[in-house]
């Protein structure tokens, strides 16, 4: 891996921070779902400063070209934030289900009492 | 005992009147409530000006979610049976006391109606009974049960299975996958003959399009509600 791409990532990667940093600053992003980009960040920049470990990793895998080590990893990375986004999105998607329901059904409980109400009136 | 028909609806201002109309001059022993799963037609209108019993959804939940309300609907108010008839004109309410009676006296959980007993009426076409029967093969296979009409959105169940069905019932397409989930707990599903008539308004949720997906996911649906347990 030579000097300038190992460059090139280190600044998407800080740019990729300042980003994150701001939407979490600005309450657009919650730090909880931010975390694992944060982590991602961290991780590949260790592997970016220090190739050593790349090589390292390649060379047990067997991969020949060290970057496509860190694009291997990353995109694993990115699997595994993706299917956490599956998970949370279905867990969503229950809660919405079961809040529409609910309110549903009180609008309906307060319709039937302003009946009852206005029965009584007559 | 009170008893309660769950009337799913979307977009069903053609049918919704006729439906209940039919409902109202064919039994008296039951209530009933329309589910709204947010129309964007007038069935909201429509139940308001005649006030008919309803409960607006105010997202669009599909199927299961609107089905769920009423079973949810039917808890809080203390039911003992409900009955789930669509809002689409296929099912005949002159069915609904025979149901009742069958459960009574078959001490059973879910009574179904099913076109496949005695083959009157409208039967639906041959790739959509081919794919019925398919899933009676599979219900067969997993619990040795056979429902003949396991896609029959006209069944009548007791208290128990209404609490059950408020905690937890299918999303979409949710008929078979939900018999599967009373027979898995060892309650007892009876079904009788029906006629149904084909829809007389509105277009059907299964396209031809989407058949595939449908067979793969109700599939799927059940051999996980199989393995639950």
């Amino acid at each position: 891996m030579n000097l300038k791409l190992q460059i090139i990532i280190a600044v998407i990667i800080l740019i990729g921070f300042f980003l994150l940093t701001n939407l979490i600053r600005k309450n657009k992003l919650d730090l909880k779902y931010a975390l694992s980009w944060i982590l991602l960040g961290a991780g590949i920049l260790i592997l970016d400063l220090f190739p050593g470990i790349t090589s390292l990793l390649a060379r047990l895998l067997g991969i020949e070209v060290p970057v496509n080590m860190l694009f291997f990893l990353g995109f694993c990375f990115s699997l595994l934030v993706i299917f956490s986004l599956t998970m949370a999105v279905s867990r969503l998607s229950r809660r919405i289900t079961r809040l529409t329901q609910e309110v549903a059904l009180l609008s309906r409980r307060l319709q039937e009492l302003t009946h009852q109400e206005n029965d009584k009136e007559e | 005992m009170k008893n309660l028909v769950i009337i799913p609806a979307y977009n069903e201002e053609e049918n919704i009147e006729k439906t209940i109309e039919n409902l109202k001059a064919k039994t008296t022993l039951f209530d009933y409530i329309v589910i709204n799963d947010c129309s964007t037609d007038h069935t909201r209108q429509i139940c308001e000006r005649n006030h008919y019993p309803h409960i607006n959804l105010p997202i669009n939940l599909g199927i299961g979610g609107a089905v769920q309300t009423g079973y949810l609907y039917a808890w809080e108010k203390g039911y003992d049976t409900a009955v789930q008839v669509d809002g689409d004109g296929q099912h005949d309410p002159a069915f609904l006391e025979t149901m009742l009676n069958t459960l009574q006296r078959e001490h059973a959980s879910m009574v179904i109606g099913s076109r496949f007993i005695r083959k009157e009426g409208f039967q639906s076409s041959f790739t959509r009974r081919l794919g019925i029967r398919y899933f009676t093969w599979l219900i067969h296979l997993l619990t040795g049960k056979t429902i003949t009409d396991p896609t029959s959105g006209l069944r009548l169940v007791n208290r128990d299975v209404i609490g059950l069905f408020a905690r937890h019932y299918p999303k979409d397409y949710p008929e078979p996958e939900s018999a599967v989930c009373v027979l898995h707990r060892k309650k007892k599903i009876v079904e009788i003959p029906v006629i149904m008539r084909e829809r007389t308004g509105g277009v059907s949720s299964i396209s031809p399009g989407n058949s595939i997906y449908y067979m793969i996911k109700v599939s799927l649906a059940i051999l996980i509600e199989w393995i639950r347990h």
